[in-house]
C-alpha cells in the first residue's frame, strides 16, 4: 500500500514555463526590423522605442549566449562589455552621420543614423575574423564572426534607441549636451551591457536553457526602461517618461516572476534556508 | 578639417589602441584560478584589470588636461599623467592583492612559469605549491604589471588628449570615446592570451604578443576611421560647439 502511494505522489507534472522565444536567425531579424523602425523614427513615442530596446538587447543577449556557450576563456563579460564598447563609437559616429541634413537629419524620417550601425557591423564582423581565425588569435568558436558583427551592431543601436528615449531624438544637437556632456552615455553603457552579458553569466552551466536564460533579458530591459524613464520625465516631461516607466514596470514584474517560477519548477528541489519565506 | 589633423586623429587612435593591447598582454592576469590562490596574478578578468586601471587614468589625464584653458594642452605631459594613473591604480590592485595572498591565504607569491626570478634571480620553483601554477604577484610579476598599467593608460590618455585637442571634441565625448576604442583592444588582446598570464616573462608573452598586437591595428585602425569620419562631419552640422 505505501508502495502505491509513493508511485502515485512522484509523477506529479511539474508544469514548464516555456515562452517560445522564435529561433536565433528569427529573432534577429525581429530584433533589426524593430530597431531600425523605433531609430530611423525619433518621432515616436519613448514607450515604443522602449520595445525597441527591450528587443536589440535581447538579439544582443543572445548573440551572447550564442558565442559564449564554447568558452571565451576571459569570462561571459568580456564579450558584453565588447558589444557596448564598439556600441559607443559606433552610435556616436551614427548619431553624427544622421544629423546631416542631406541624409534626412532633422525631418520625419531619418535614415542616416544606420551607416554607423552598419559600419560598427562590418569592424565587429573583421574583428571576428580575426579573433576567430587560425593564423590570428585562434578562439575556434563557431559562429564568432556573425556573433559579433551582430554585438556591434546590436550595441550601436542600443546606443542610438536609448539615447532617443531619453532625450526625445537622437540628433547630435540634442544627444551630445543633454546625453554625452552629462554622463548619461556611461550609464548607457553598463545597463545596456548589463542587458546582454548578465542572461548568460548568471545562468550558464550543464541544464542552461534558451528559454529561460533570455527571459532574463527581457527583465533587465524592463529595468532599463525604468531607470531612463525617469531621466526621460526629467528631460521630456511626465507625458513621455510614465508611460516608459509603466511599461519597464510591467515588463519587469512580468519576466521576473516568470523568470522565478521556471527556476523553480525545473530546479530538482528547492530547499529554504529559512532566512526569508520562500515561495513554497 | 584639415587632412593632416585628421591622420593626426587616425594614428593616434592607432598608436592608443596597440599601447591598449600591450598593456593588457602586460598585466599579471590570474582569473579564476587565481581566486583560489592557485595561478599566479590578480584575481580577475584582463578586462576589469585594464578598464579600471584605464579609467583612472583618464580622471587624471583630464585633470591634467583641465589646467590648459585656452590653448592646446601639452600631448606628451597628459598621456604621461594617464599613465602614472593607470599604474597608480593597478599598482594598489596587485599590492592589496598580494597582502590578502600572504597574509590571509598563507602563501607566497612565486611565479609558476619561470624557475628563476629574471629580474631579481631569486629561485621561484621550490616555494611554488605541488600541482599549483604559482601564487600572488612575484617581484616580476608586479613590474610587469606596472609598466603594462604605464603602456595601457599612456594609450588611453593619448586617444583623449588627442581627440581633444585637435578634434575639439568636449572632455566627456573624449573620454567616452577613448574608453570605447580602448575596451575593444583590451578584450580582443584578453582573448588573445587566453585568460591567465604571468607578464613579459611568461613565454605565452613572446608567443602571442605578435599577433595581439596586429589584431589591435586593424581593430583601431578601423575604429579610427568611424572616429575621423564623425570629426570631419560634425562641423559642417553648423552647431557650434565641441562635439
Amino acid at each position: 500500500m505505501g508502495e502505491e502511494e509513493k508511485a502515485e505522489e512522484k509523477p506529479e507534472e511539474k508544469e514548464k514555463f516555456t515562452l517560445h522565444f522564435p529561433n536565433e536567425n528569427n529573432l534577429a531579424i525581429i530584433a533589426v526590423i524593430a530597431g531600425v523602425i523605433v531609430s530611423i523614427l525619433p518621432v515616436l513615442p519613448a514607450f515604443v522605442k522602449g520595445i525597441g530596446a527591450i528587443l536589440v538587447i535581447l538579439w544582443g543577449a543572445d548573440s551572447v549566449r550564442k558565442t559564449a556557450r564554447y568558452g571565451l576563456g576571459t569570462g561571459v563579460p568580456s564579450i558584453g562589455v565588447l558589444a557596448m564598447g564598439y556600441g559607443i563609437v559606433g552610435g556616436v559616429t551614427g548619431i553624427v552621420i544622421g544629423s546631416v541634413p542631406a541624409l534626412g537629419g532633422g525631418g520625419i524620417v531619418e535614415p542616416g543614423v544606420l551607416v554607423g550601425v552598419v559600419a560598427v557591423g562590418v569592424v565587429g564582423y573583421i574583428s571576428g575574423i580575426l579573433a576567430n581565425n587560425e593564423k590570428f588569435i585562434g578562439m575556434k568558436i563557431p559562429g564568432l564572426e556573425r556573433g559579433m558583427a551582430e554585438l556591434g551592431m546590436a550595441g550601436a543601436l542600443a546606443v542610438i534607441i536609448e539615447s532617443s528615449m531619453i532625450a526625445g531624438t537622437w540628433n547630435a544637437a540634442v544627444v551630445i549636451p543633454e546625453i554625452i556632456e552629462t554622463g548619461v552615455i556611461a550609464l548607457i553603457f553598463i545597463l545596456a551591457a548589463f542587458g546582454m552579458l548578465q542572461p548568460f553569466n548568471s545562468c550558464l552551466g550543464a541544464d542552461e536553457r534558451r528559454g529561460r536564460t533570455l527571459l532574463v533579458s527581457v527583465e533587465i530591459g524592463g529595468l532599463n526602461c525604468i531607470i531612463f524613464g525617469v531621466l526621460a520625465s526629467l528631460i521630456q516631461g511626465m507625458a513621455q517618461g510614465v508611460p516608459l516607466i509603466a511599461l519597464g514596470a510591467i515588463t519587469w514584474v512580468l519576466f521576473y516572476s516568470a523568470y522565478v517560477r521556471a527556476c523553480l519548477n525545473e530546479a530538482h528541489s528547492v530547499v529554504g534556508t529559512g532566512l526569508i519565506k520562500t515561495m513554497r | 578639417m584639415d587632412p593632416i589633423i585628421l591622420v593626426l586623429i587616425l594614428v593616434s587612435a592607432i598608436i592608443g589602441g596597440i599601447l591598449a593591447s600591450l598593456g593588457v598582454h602586460l598585466l599579471p592576469v590570474g582569473g579564476a584560478p587565481a581566486a583560489m590562490a592557485t595561478a599566479t596574478g590578480v584575481a580577475t578578468g584582463c578586462v576589469m584589470l585594464m578598464t579600471g586601471s584605464a579609467v583612472t587614468g583618464l580622471f587624471t589625464a583630464s585633470a591634467v588636461a583641465s589646467f590648459w584653458e585656452f590653448e592646446h594642452a601639452n600631448i606628451a605631459l597628459v598621456a604621461l599623467s594617464g599613465g602614472v594613473g593607470a599604474m597608480l591604480m593597478i599598482g594598489w590592485t596587485m599590492l592589496i592583492a598580494n597582502l590578502l595572498y600572504v597574509f590571509g591565504a598563507g602563501i607566497v607569491p612565486v611565479s609558476g612559469r619561470v624557475a628563476v626570478d629574471p629580474i631579481t634571480k631569486e629561485s621561484q620553483t621550490e616555494y611554488k605549491t605541488p600541482r599549483t601554477d604559482g601564487h600572488g604577484m612575484p617581484n616580476v610579476s608586479y613590474i610587469s604589471g606596472m609598466i603594462g598599467g604605464f603602456v595601457g593608460g599612456f594609450g588611453g590618455a593619448l586617444i583623449y588628449v588627442t581627440l581633444e585637442n585637435y578634434a575639439h571634441f568636449s572632455p566627456a565625448t573624449a573620454g567616452i570615446v577613448a574608453i570605447g576604442i580602448f575596451i575593444a583592444n583590451a578584450i580582443l588582446a584578453a582573448y588573445n592570451i587566453g585568460g591567465t598570464i604571468e607578464g613579459f616573462h611568461d613565454p605565452k608573452f613572446k608567443e602571442r604578443i605578435g599577433v595581439g598586437l596586429f589584431a589591435a591595428f586593424v581593430v583601431s585602425l578601423l575604429c579610427g576611421i568611424l572616429v575621423v569620419v564623425a570629426v570631419e562631419i560634425f562641423p559642417s552640422l553648423g552647431l557650434g560647439g565641441a562635439l
